[in-house]
């Protein structure tokens, strides 16, 4: 064990369960705030429609009601939202906090009720009486993008909200010149995070010091500050942005959503605490919703299946309103859609498509689509020509030797170990023994899918791809006066077990044990200005900041070690578990100092410190990752399908995971198994569907089906870790591929099996139904052309 | 109107309207927020409690079906030899990530461990079908259970 790495490895249980497991965890709506008023808000019931006129006479007359606002009249408060990065192919949108004349999805804000308590809330917002002159509404992305199509935003004049074209080589000719030009269709169905914990938050106005404290379930409190900062025309320094445990996230988290600026804003004017909970509809209606993707892939291949050149149409549907640039999700399907192989001529043309729906964000995974596109095409291109899948992996997939590899979609492929990680699961999954077939009674299904996972997103990344924003991360340490450590960083937690992990990257760091460091985090006030948490960034941009400042602390230590045992120089020292040695071979020697005794001299008496070393010891430390930084991994899973039923079932499961250097095997595995099952769970049931007025026909959990412990099968992980060549301690994060690859590997395993009675399925998901009307579809086929 | 119930133990005597759920009053009267609130359609077990020894979805209860009954919440009193085991394995086991289902996993298997000293795998995972978790994948949740249930079964054996 090298003293650099005597914790980061080890699998130890979380600092974070104790008050999870006892009860005394502090979600937003368990932090109790004397005098605070409840908010509960109307919504549209329609998909599409103008607000006459709305009537809250009724409402406010009731005993509790402190208030009822409209769009109208919180406009004087809160500024529009415009959403205008200088990106080629965006139209800028705007919105207002809540609309004024007219609401553009079901569940869409038409007023909000402030009360003494919940109960009156929502007994006063069924007496405001609305008139609506419903419109026409567009709920289906390719109608939306037809000329005679309902405007979603009449501002825009068009619902094409982004199209963007990238083009390396020049994969037109190659489509023109092949030997076979091979065909492929990908459609994701919407899905939505339902963490289950809702939104809600806690805003409080203190007038006299005129400042804002908002408590809420954030990713990111810095950024959502600085939303709010600029829509309510406040200075950073007047507003506070707290976010205590959160009950998941998922992506849901990041944005400033309209609700809780409007809680800001009335806590403001009504100079008293107002809060809201989401209740579970309304987070399933109207929080956020995600993955609505359409891809077609058209693939020029020779006879052995090397793929000579490959474009990518892609559509997604952005719902009504635009909180991310609209390009932002599927720009990166297109970025890293080739992963692992080896392709010059690519091309990719998006077009993303406002609708009469919920908008949307990024959800664990926002580019997941990409690894089910890619595997899947190969899985057709195998088909066709009656090659073995495996085979035509190996045939396009690139050798170590040319990594780092410029991908043609623009990053930069390093780090990764692609073909013995998939061989590694061919043999556990006994690939070579299989054959789809066919009992009688099942059909079986073998499925690969190989992932490239784009973790870390750096600042180049931003810049390059022109969505815009900083990559960086920020870390503070402070060896307190006692010795013990605080640390830091711009990151929120949503059950990740950071407070855990980052302890033992600054034990490390610094050369102390992880119960003397305390790590802080979700306070706009106590942390540093950082991105916050979202995609695979945690480890890597906050484990990395933090090891980071953390060797500065430790150099800083042994500098003051030296001068107090009357060294000039550090040579021979260092720091283990707090204690000062002399680091001899074969082990190390004490020196009878400790962090403890240079902390007192540090803070409590400066004048025995070396010359030029000033007082005390905080420490503060920023860090941008590289470009992008890539996990990789196989996923291969074995499938049958009841022939009677359309019934899946998964019979094995199998990873093979490539991350970085792992902190915490505990924690990575942990967070694999669970990106797997949300994988599975959205290929198997989940499904948010409109009907044609844009009405939202699975706003319970009766309807939006998420996976149960039923549904899951055992995952089998088997954990490799190829460091990073330009990371801290070479992390590179791994939360989202499990999600990329339980999309693509099932996919392909079920048309692996319908292969046998001629079928396949191109739709997501794959439920019972869909996958007899498959099955029973392509037998008749069968049936007609043997009469034929 | 008032109500009279045993909480975590203690009598208490609470001002409710007829249509405030059990949920809301534990949480907002009571003050014992470890019931936490998912769905309010019991669907995701996240407010399960126990009622009498049993356990029960609190958002499917008013509170004023409460009286004369007693109510346990993970909070309460003194945790039973079950809770205690089942504290133990899910911190082991990794069985929790945000937390947030995990109060009303630990009322549901308090009681069916004790019902249930020989459970099966097939029956944890038949009942553990009642809760809604997001994060885990329920894998390290029906391990943490089985090793709960095991060390249960050492302890009344020795």
């Amino acid at each position: 064990m090298s003293e650099r790495e005597a914790y980061v490895g080890q699998p130890r249980p979380r600092r974070e369960d104790h008050r999870l497991l006892a009860g005394l965890a502090r979600y937003v709506d368990d932090i109790k705030v004397a005098g605070a008023l409840h908010a509960a808000f109307l919504r549209s019931p329609h998909g599409h429609a103008r607000i006459v006129s709305i009537d809250v006479t009724a409402a406010l007359e009731l005993p509790g009601v402190v208030t009822v606002v409209t769009g109208e009249d919180l406009a004087e408060d809160v500024t529009d939202l415009t959403v205008a990065p200088p990106i080629e192919g965006l139209r800028p949108t705007s919105m207002p906090v809540m609309p004024v004349d007219r609401v553009r999805f079901q569940g869409d804000l038409v007023a909000c009720v402030v009360a003494a308590d919940r109960y009156v809330a929502e007994e006063a917002m069924e007496r405001i009486v609305v008139e609506y002159a419903e419109l026409p509404a567009v709920s289906d992305m390719f109608a939306a993008l037809r000329d005679d199509s309902v405007l979603v935003d009449e501002a825009l004049g068009t619902n094409l909200v982004a199209r963007r074209v990238h083009r390396a080589g020049d994969p037109e000719a190659r489509l023109a010149a092949a030997p076979r030009v091979i065909e492929a269709e990908f459609h994701q169905q919407r899905q939505t995070h339902a963490p289950i914990e809702t939104r809600g938050c806690i805003a409080q106005w203190d007038p006299g010091r005129e400042h804002l404290t908002l408590v809420i379930g954030s990713q990111v409190p810095h950024p959502l500050r600085t939303q709010i900062v600029r829509r309510l025309g406040l200075r950073d320094s007047q507003v506070s942005v707290s976010s205590p445990d959160v009950g998941g996230s998922f992506g849901q988290k990041i944005a400033l959503y309209r609700e809780e600026l409007a809680i800001c804003a009335l806590a403001r004017r009504l100079g008293r605490p107002v809060r809201w909970k989401e209740d579970r509809m309304e987070n399933l209606l109207a929080a956020c919703h995600a993955r609505e993707q359409w891809c077609r892939t058209r693939a020029a291949v020779d006879d052995t299946g090397r793929i000579l050149g490959l474009t990518l149409e892609m559509v997604e549907d952005f719902g009504a309103y635009c909180f991310y640039p609209a390009n932002y999700i599927s720009e990166v399907v297109g970025i890293i859609l080739t992963g692992q192989y080896g392709i010059a001529d690519y091309g990719y043309e998006i077009r993303v498509a406002l609708t009469n729906k919920c908008g949307v964000g990024p959800m664990r995974a926002p580019m997941a689509m990409a690894s089910w596109v890619m595997e899947g095409t190969l899985d057709v291109i195998a088909r066709r020509l009656g090659l073995d899948p495996a085979e035509v992996r190996r045939r396009n997939m690139l050798a170590d030797q040319a990594l780092p590899y410029a991908m043609p979609g623009g990053e930069t492929l390093l780090d990764v170990n692609c073909a013995e990680t998939m061989e590694t699961a061919l043999d556990e999954i006994g690939y070579a023994a299989h054959r789809p077939h066919d009992d009688g009674r099942y059909l079986y299904g073998l499925g690969l899918c190989n992932v490239v996972e784009s973790t870390t997103y750096g600042s180049r990344f931003y810049k390059n791809s022109g969505i815009g924003g900083s990559g960086h991360e920020a870390a503070r340490i402070i060896v307190e006066p006692d010795g013990t450590v605080s640390a830091s960083v711009g990151m929120a937690a949503a059950g990740q077990g950071y407070e855990t992990t980052f302890a033992q990257v600054v034990a490390d760091g610094v050369g102390v044990r992880p119960d003397d460091v305390a790590v802080t985090l979700g306070h706009s006030d106590t942390s540093p200005y950082g991105m916050g948490s979202r995609g695979g960034r945690g480890a890597t941009a906050g484990g990395g900041a933090l090891y980071l400042c953390a060797a500065e602390v430790r150099a800083h230590l042994l500098r003051l070690a030296a001068h107090r045992l009357g060294l000039n120089a550090t040579d021979g020292l260092g720091l283990r578990d707090g204690r000062i040695v002399w680091v001899r071979a074969g082990g190390s020697e004490e020196t009878g100092l400790d962090v403890a005794d240079l902390a007192r001299t540090a803070y409590f008496d400066p004048l025995a410190l070396p010359e030029g070393m000033r007082p005390g010891l905080e420490f503060y430390r920023t860090y941008d990752p590289p470009p992008m930084t890539f996990s990789n991994s196989t996923h291969a899973c074995r499938v049958r399908i009841a022939r009677e039923t359309g019934r899946l079932e998964i019979l094995d499961y199998l990873v093979v995971e490539n991350c970085g250097t792992v902190i915490n095997p505990l924690v990575v595995h942990g967070q694999q198994a669970g990106a797997v099952a949300m994988g599975l769970s959205g290929t198997l049931l989940e499904n948010v569907v409109y009907d044609q007025a844009g009405r939202n026909l699975s706003a319970t959990f009766a309807d939006y089906t998420i996976a149960t412990v039923a549904d899951i099968p055992a995952i089998r992980i088997i954990a490799r870790a190829t460091p990073s060549s330009r990371t801290p301690l070479g992390l590179k994060g791994m939360a989202e591929g499990g999600v990329m690859g339980a999309i693509g590997a099932v996919a392909n395993a079920v048309n692996d099996a319908l292969s046998v009675v001629g079928a396949q399925v191109t739709c997501l998901p794959l439920t019972p139904m869909r996958l007899h009307a498959a099955i029973h579809d392509g037998i008749g086929r069968a049936a007609q052309g043997q009469e034929g | 109107m008032i109500i009279s119930l045993t909480v975590n133990g203690e009598v208490r005597d609470v001002a409710v309207e007829p249509h405030y759920l059990l949920s809301d009053v534990l949480r907002d009267r009571l003050d014992l927020t470890a019931t936490h609130v998912g769905c309010e359609q019991g669907i995701c077990g996240a407010c399960t409690v126990l009622v009498d020894g049993q356990s029960a979805r609190a958002c499917l209860l008013f509170a004023v079906q409460m009286e004369g009954h007693a109510v346990t919440t993970l909070e309460g009193g003194a945790p039973s030899a079950e809770l205690r085991a089942l504290r133990a394995a899910f911190h082991t086991h990794h069985a929790q990530q945000c937390g947030f289902c995990t109060p009303g996993i630990l009322m549901t298997f308090a009681a069916y461990l004790r019902d249930h000293p020989d459970c099966d795998e097939a029956g944890v995972r038949a009942v553990l079908g009642g809760n809604l978790c997001r994060c885990t994948g329920y894998g390290p949740i029906v391990r943490a259970i089985m090793a709960a249930s095991a060390a249960l079964r050492e302890v009344a054996d020795v």
